[in-house]
């Protein structure tokens, strides 16, 4: 609880409403103990007198009574009226809700159907249905605010409590003999009781509102007792010669009505876990690049040049190092493999490329990536996005998510090519149908007005690669295209960006965590842990014969088709948080080699040309590791 | 599709049906009875009695309700004894008025509301997403007769660009020009509410569609920043914002009331508080059945555009 008031306190607009609010209340509290003029008595020789008249602070209304007296009553008794109106509509919704949701079947379908019903009407016209019945009078305009706003709490408090409902400490009250009520009254309520009170906070400054609008129709309080909403009714005929005797109530409503909605904004965040996190930020255009340092310069090692690259995500105050200093190279026709657990930084690598790390929370803090000796870290978002998809194309995981769920896959590589090129939509069209056709997909032509939804996984990772393709691009990055696929669609799709890398001379870089994978499509390997790489080689060399203790341990993890007898190994202990990254080599812990003199300072990535370790006590065989 | 429409309007039919049962129940709960309310309460009890009779209001409830229910299906809503006119004559007559002005506004707040919601979620946290964010306080916080009030004084009495209420000049030309010079003060301040509402949803749908893979697909393909937010994040976020454009339309049609009141602007919502006021009881009944029963159709609409927006929902 006290908890929960300092995140309120925190959010400084929730503070100002709450603020607002208390002073409201509290004026309004303590109104019958000022020395006010009576708010309802009439002296028709003061009619409309001007604010800071003599004796009256805000002046008179047409029958000469003091209006900040009206005002602070008025004041009084809207407030109660609105606060009396959610505490009905919420006791009366919340029981409706828990009875629905706590007996299920029938019960809940005839409730339900009938709240529906009631929500079936246009709010404030049910209102005036039972205000007509009832008669005008500030009791029935409470009456029909809170019975509008039932069904509303009802629902809310239904679908919490069917949640509830099946949990298994519900499960275990009722075996251990619990009568309904009880549990509804010590297991339920206290569960449903913070959202009830959401519900309310978001509620009352439209309960508020209400009473105050049906008042103004003269429909709620009667004379010559005045809510605020009256008092606006009644200074209408004035507002064109006496216009403060409306902007008084009306701006007294505006002020609660806000202080009410601040407060429960902050309520709402406060509550919602979501938002703590700063989960909700929106990522940018591009990745935010904070670089510290020199700026490494091109070696000319490749078509795309990875240097020193450093990306973090900065949550609060939590630096994480997913990417700490990478260095990569890939040439045209060259397939580089980057493989390594999840976590271990390899998305964040390929994705800093072409600055797609969403941000916040991510930032390029350190180095370079080169596409033909242009620096694209630094690059200004226009060229960036000039370049995306056009020379830098990415291939994701998961096609279910990466597709637009609402366009059909033709319109999306045509869109994909008219970013780029001034192509015509028929021109277009035609080179959708054959990217289609070159990723293999059978009735192509129809398949370019379906949506995604309506396709296989591994036809829509082929529209993936399709789109992939659809600019001609020299380099493609591929995110673990193959991880959502099942076995026999994997070869094919494997197959396809191999002959495709043959024939176009691409250049591709492969993030897997698949070593099967790597020994079909690589040329090369590089070894991710812990956002740094810690082995480099030709795959035939890291396949044959790995260096590192990791490599090693990860290889011996996959098993063999006809050795099923061999026991399936596993690493022993997690990757470490990239948070709190120890000191020298990150895979300490977990290595049996282990000695202290690895964990004292950093260790370089050493080796002769491309074949390099990060490691003071190499693998000399393999054979060593797998027995 | 047809048969998707044809589907959702028969699954209408009960709700109607519902509605038409809950006005009934909530009239015939009234103390007293309508033959007093319209004789006055110094009529003899014999000349009740036979009024009674001869209104059918001796018979029990649950034959009462379906003699008027089958009235209505005959198009017989009864007769205003207020206005002495067929109720329905009257309902739809102002209901013209309200649809114009409902109708305008509801075009408004749509596009208005979601445009706000947009520019708010792309500059997340900028100065743009910060006014907007206070604009949208106000604008759900301020009662929407108070702010027609302070329109009327500012923009139709010291600035003289609109006329202070109704929808048609005194004098002259009954034209369209005329009508937007008369509509353009009601419609907004009848939007204002509805407005705020939309943009704070659509903030938080565009928001919570930014994060998501596709839209890193959008940008990895190159597509202009412009065209992430309004072709593919909009497009996306749409689909949680329609129910709640539909949901908005009955507070509109509803909120009217409030806004012919002060705006003199001949609609339904002031035909029912006058006859509240008078006791007008059939021509409530009437009036509130018939806008409730517009809603409930404009929501079919909504569900259709929302089909016909989601490809993914079976229809």
């Amino acid at each position: 609880m006290m908890a929960f008031l300092r995140l309120l306190a925190r959010n400084r607009l929730a503070l100002v409403g709450g603020v607002m609010l208390s002073l409201v209340v509290l004026l309004a509290l303590v109104t019958p103990l000022l020395p006010l003029a009576p708010p309802n008595v009439t002296a028709t020789g003061d009619r409309f007198l001007p604010p800071f008249s003599e004796g009256a602070l805000l002046g008179t209304d047409h029958l000469g009574r003091d209006l900040l007296s009206r005002l602070l009553w008025g004041t009084r008794l809207s407030l109660a009226v609105g606060f009396a109106a959610a505490i009905v509509a919420a006791t009366l919704g919340a029981a409706i809700g828990i009875i629905a949701g706590f007996y299920g079947g029938r019960t809940d379908n005839v409730i339900m159907r009938g709240v529906d019903m009631l929500m079936a009407f246009p709010y404030i016209l049910l209102a005036l249905a039972i205000v007509a019945a009832l008669g005008p009078g500030l009791f029935n305009a409470l009456i029909a605010v809170a019975a509008v706003n039932v069904p509303f709490f009802a629902r809310n408090i239904r679908g919490i409590t069917v949640g509830i409902a099946h949990k298994e400490f519900v499960d275990a009250a009722r075996l251990s003999g619990m009568s309904n009520a009880r549990i509804i009254l010590t297991e339920i309520l206290p569960n449903v009781i913070p959202v009830i009170v959401i519900a309310m906070s978001t509620t009352i400054g439209w309960m508020i509102l209400e009473t105050a609008g049906l008042s103004f129709l003269g429909l709620g309080s009667q004379p010559p007792v005045a809510d605020l909403g009256s008092m606006l009714g009644e200074a209408r005929s004035a507002l064109i010669t006496n216009p403060h005797t409306s902007v008084v109530p009306g701006v007294m409503i505006l002020i609660i009505v806000m202080s009410i909605n601040l407060l429960g904004d902050g309520i709402r965040d406060a509550l919602d876990p979501r938002l703590k996190s700063g989960a909700l930020s929106r990522p940018m255009a591009a990745t935010r690049v904070d670089r510290q340092g020199a700026v490494p310069a091109a070696t000319g090692a490749g078509l795309l040049e990875v240097r020193g690259l450093e990306t973090q995500f900065h949550v609060k105050d939590r630096v994480y190092r997913a990417v700490g200093g990478v260095d990569l190279a890939v040439k045209p026709g060259e397939c580089l493999g980057i493989i390594g657990e999840s976590g271990s930084g390899k998305s964040v690598t390929a994705l800093s490329v072409m600055g797609l790390v969403a941000s916040p929370p991510g930032i390029v803090t350190g180095g370079a990536a080169y596409y033909d000796g242009d620096d694209l870290i630094g690059a200004p978002y226009a060229r960036l996005r000039a370049m995306r998809g056009r020379n830098v194309a990415y291939i994701f995981q998961d096609p279910q998510a990466t597709l637009h769920p609402l366009y059909r896959v033709g319109d999306q590589l045509i869109e994909a090519m008219q970013v780029h090129q001034p192509v015509s939509n028929s021109a277009a069209r035609a080179k959708a149908l054959a990217l289609l056709r070159d990723v293999r997909i059978p009735n192509a032509e129809q398949r370019l007005s379906d949506y995604p939804h309506e396709m296989s996984g591994g036809m829509r990772q082929r529209v993936g690669i399709a789109m992939a393709l659809a600019n001609d691009p020299e380099v493609i990055i591929a995110d673990e295209p193959t991880t959502a696929l099942d076995v026999t669609v994997q070869a094919q799709v494997l197959s396809l960006l191999d002959d495709l890398r043959r024939s176009r001379g691409l250049a591709i870089v492969f993030i897997t965590h698949d070593f099967g994978v790597v020994a079909q499509l690589c040329d090369r390997v590089a070894v991710m842990y812990a956002g740094r790489i810690v082995e480099e080689g030709t795959t035939r060399e890291i396949l044959e014969m790995p260096r590192h203790p990791y490599t090693a341990r990860l290889m011996a993890c996959v098993p063999e088709l006809g050795q099923g007898k061999r026991k399936l190994a596993s690493i022993p202990g997690l990757p470490p948080v990239v948070d709190r990254l120890p000191p020298g080599c990150a895979f300490a812990d977990r290595c049996p080699k282990a000695q202290p003199v690895c964990r004292e300072g950093d260790i370089p990535l050493d080796g002769e040309g491309m074949r390099r370790v990060r490691c003071l006590f190499p693998e000399t065989g393999l054979r060593e590791v797998a027995e | 599709m047809g048969r998707y429409i044809l589907r959702r309007l028969i699954s209408a039919i009960p709700v109607l049906l519902g509605i038409t049962v809950i006005v009934f129940a909530i009239m015939a709960l009234i103390p007293g009875d309508p033959a007093t309310a319209i004789l006055g309460s110094y009529a003899t009890p014999e000349n009740v009695a036979k009024l009674n009779r001869d209104l059918g209001l001796d018979a029990p409830a649950w034959q009462r309700y379906f003699i008027w229910l089958g009235n209505m299906l005959t198009g017989d809503f009864g007769t205003s004894f207020s206005l002495n006119r067929p109720v329905l004559d009257e309902v739809l007559e102002r209901f013209n008025g309200t649809l114009i002005l409902a109708g305008t506004s509801f075009v408004l707040c749509s596009i208005f509301g979601v445009m706000a919601g947009v520019l708010s979620a792309a500059n997340q946290y900028g100065w743009a997403d910060r006014a907007i964010t206070f604009a949208v306080l106000l604008g759900i916080s301020i009662p929407s007769f108070f702010l027609g009030m302070m329109m009327i004084l500012v923009f139709a009495v010291n600035l003289r660009w609109f006329p202070v209420s109704g929808m048609w000049p005194i004098y002259g030309d009954r034209d369209i020009w005329a009508l937007i010079d008369h509509l353009t003060l009601p419609a907004i301040a009848l939007a204002v509410v509805a407005t705020g509402v939309i943009a704070r949803l659509a903030r938080s749908a565009m928001l919570e569609v930014l994060r998501q893979d596709f839209i890193r697909t959008a940008r990895a393909k190159g597509v202009h920043e412009r065209g992430v937010i309004w072709r593919h994040a909009l497009r996306a976020a749409m689909v949680s914002i329609i129910p709640v454009l539909g949901i908005q339309a009955g507070f509109v049609l509803s909120g009217a009331v409030y806004i012919e009141i002060v705006f003199q602007w001949p609609g339904v919502g002031r035909m029912l508080v006058d006859a509240i006021l008078t006791r007008d009881l059939l021509l409530v009944q009437g009036g509130v059945v018939f806008v409730a029963a517009c809603y409930v159709l404009f929501n079919i609409v909504v569900d259709v555009a929302q089909s016909l927006l989601d490809p993914r929902i079976k229809t």
